[in-house]
């Protein structure tokens, strides 16, 4: 049977009359990882600092364990949060920035130490200042530091975008598998859609203080819920505030390619290369809408045709859950 | 760069070391007067004449005792209110921070008139206590300042991240706070001890002339035409806040993860 270890309960948040939460609710079992997916400035990073203790909610309940935990003070919560810096404090060597964390938390265990040390693999470095070692070194000795206070539930505020493109994504599956072999509860929370997908058992889609729709991956992308959740996953032609299609139903070309279809006009702006494929940057006219979408071969010219069959024509599911 | 070194040397021979050499020859010698053509005559009067004044020592360890306890009372007013100063936002902090800056600007004399009468009131007038309390008027501002600033170099989310670990606020202010505002500490070191020490009307006017300290031994002094005892007394007046600053060096030492010798593994 799965347990709820985390609960939230109608959170609102308001600060200056602006609604940055509002009554959200949502729950995490035990081990599982969410991904929390939205715009710069949409309120994800209140919403985990609402869950870590660092501000407290207009109203709602937050609830860990079956107990109310909204009153209580952040270092009396059993749950971590990793910052976008790694903030690990500058005067205390690698291993002593681990140390601290379990002994703040009164869990220190030399051996504990000594297996974080090893697994985010610093035994070498464990001597070592901050200031001394790489940027991804810094970020996985602050999450073995957040692990050595053996947290319930742990919460990441976009802790690779300080990071290289390399880097961060050697580092995301390390802590994806980092965070799954120790069943740990956790918060993901991130402004990339692909950071998303492979950090999060669950994606939830936040915008406008509120989840847009939670879900898998595969059921964000097959069924949005709505106009919102469709153009941030960016794998959608949005036609109106019901209607979308899927972008592999697209098709480009120099005229009307299907008979029985939707026909837009578009202009080519932009080639770009992705995963070694052209990507074409198009505007929709007719639409007023910019989509990009894969293609093989070249473009005759810079006016094209964007053809949607009638049966790829969706509606939006309107189910957040 | 070649100039900026030149520069930098030209400086510090013409305003610290050519002056202060000039001062420690001239507490060594008796009063030169060059234009005899006499070269300097070597001798220990300055420093006898002034350790003859019974009242020289009593002076230097009131002196230290009220600069220790003016240090220690502005590290922990500047702490607190420089750490609330950067932790909460609300409307009217600008005021605020004027407000306790506001000491500086009014002349401290005018404050120690009023503060004299409340004083005399409660009875701490003529009493060592009343002397560090007027102490704090000309240097409570300046540490708040400097706290305030570093505060807000370390960063709120540098003061959350222990919090969110599982430290409690003094854990938090020895083990992380502390160590980092090191910096600060030393300046306020300087800063509230040199203050101190040279405060003769305020010390004056609250201390009665009971309390004794350097800067009211030292002023009969300015009338002497002997300037090798001037140069011993100030000799003597520096090396006080040297002194002090070393141990509070040596104090700092045992905050908890100093950089020390022994304690760097590699």
């Amino acid at each position: 049977m799965t347990q709820k270890k985390l609960e939230m309960k109608n959170i609102t948040k308001t600060f200056h009359q602006d609604k940055i939460l509002s009554e959200l609710t949502f729950h995490l079992e035990k081990g599982e990882i969410m991904s929390i997916v939205g715009p710069s400035g949409s309120g994800k990073t209140t919403l985990l600092r609402i869950l870590a203790g660092l501000e407290k909610p207009s109203d709602g309940k937050i609830i860990m364990n079956g107990k109310d935990i909204t009153k209580q003070k952040a270092n009396r919560r059993s749950i971590s949060l990793v910052f976008q810096q790694p903030l690990l404090f500058p005067h205390m060597t690698v291993k002593e920035n681990i140390v601290y964390g379990a002994k703040v938390s009164k869990k220190y265990k030399e051996e504990k130490v000594d297996s974080l040390l090893e697994a985010i693999g610093m035994v070498r470095f464990q001597n070592h200042y901050p200031s001394e070692i790489s940027g991804g070194q810094q970020q996985r000795v602050a999450l073995a530091r957040a692990m050595a206070t053996e947290p319930e539930v742990i919460l990441f505020d976009e802790p690779f975008s300080s990071l290289d493109p390399s880097l961060r994504q050697d580092l995301r599956y390390w802590v994806r598998d980092f965070l799954s072999s120790r069943e740990t509860t956790a918060v993901f929370v991130t402004h990339d859609m692909e950071e998303a997908m492979i950090m999060g058992d669950q994606i939830a889609v936040f915008e406008d203080g509120n989840f847009q729709q939670i879900g898998t991956a595969e059921t964000l992308h097959k069924s949005p819920a709505n106009l919102r959740v469709a153009s941030f996953l960016g794998g959608h032609l949005i036609l109106n505030d019901h209607e979308f299609a899927p972008l592999h139903d697209v098709q480009v070309g120099t005229k009307k390619t299907v008979e029985d279809g939707v026909n837009f006009q578009a202009t080519v702006e932009h080639i770009t290369y992705q995963h070694g494929r052209p990507i074409a940057h198009l505007y929709v006219i007719d639409l007023k809408k910019k989509v990009s979408l894969p293609f093989d071969g070249t473009f005759p010219s810079r006016e094209v045709q964007v053809t949607i069959p009638t049966d790829s024509i969706r509606t939006f599911s309107g189910e957040t859950l | 760069m070649i100039r900026k070194k030149a520069w930098f040397l030209i400086l510090t021979l013409l305003l610290f070391v050519i002056p202060l050499t000039a001062l420690l020859l001239q507490s060594l010698s008796a009063p030169w007067r060059f234009h005899t053509g006499q070269g300097l005559d070597w001798g220990w009067q300055g420093y006898a004449i002034l350790f003859e004044n019974p009242q020289l020592w009593e002076a230097t360890f009131i002196s230290i005792g009220i600069g220790f306890a003016v240090l220690f009372m502005n590290v922990t007013i500047g702490l607190f209110t420089g750490k609330a100063l950067v932790s909460y936002a609300y409307r009217g902090k600008a005021w605020l921070e004027a407000l306790l800056l506001s000491p500086i600007l009014i002349p401290s004399l005018a404050i120690a008139m009023g503060l004299h009468l409340f004083m005399i009131r409660i009875g701490l007038a003529d009493t060592i206590w009343g002397v560090m309390l007027i102490h704090l008027v000309p240097t409570v501002p300046y540490s708040i300042k400097i706290f305030h600033n570093s505060y807000q170099q370390m960063g709120k989310a540098m003061m959350e991240q222990p919090h969110i670990l599982g430290a409690g606020f003094w854990t938090q202010v020895f083990t992380v706070e502390l160590p980092l505002l090191r910096p600060a500490i030393r300046s306020l070191t300087f800063l509230t001890i040199v203050i101190s020490l040279s405060q003769y009307a305020l010390t004056a006017i609250i201390g009665g002339g009971r309390v004794l300290t350097l800067p009211l031994v030292f002023f009969p002094f300015l009338d002497n035409a002997n300037t090798s005892i001037m140069a011993a007394f100030s000799i003597w007046f520096a090396l006080i806040p040297l002194s002090m600053y070393i141990i509070i060096e040596v104090l700092m030492m045992f905050l908890p993860y100093s950089r020390l010798p022994w304690r760097n593994h590699r």
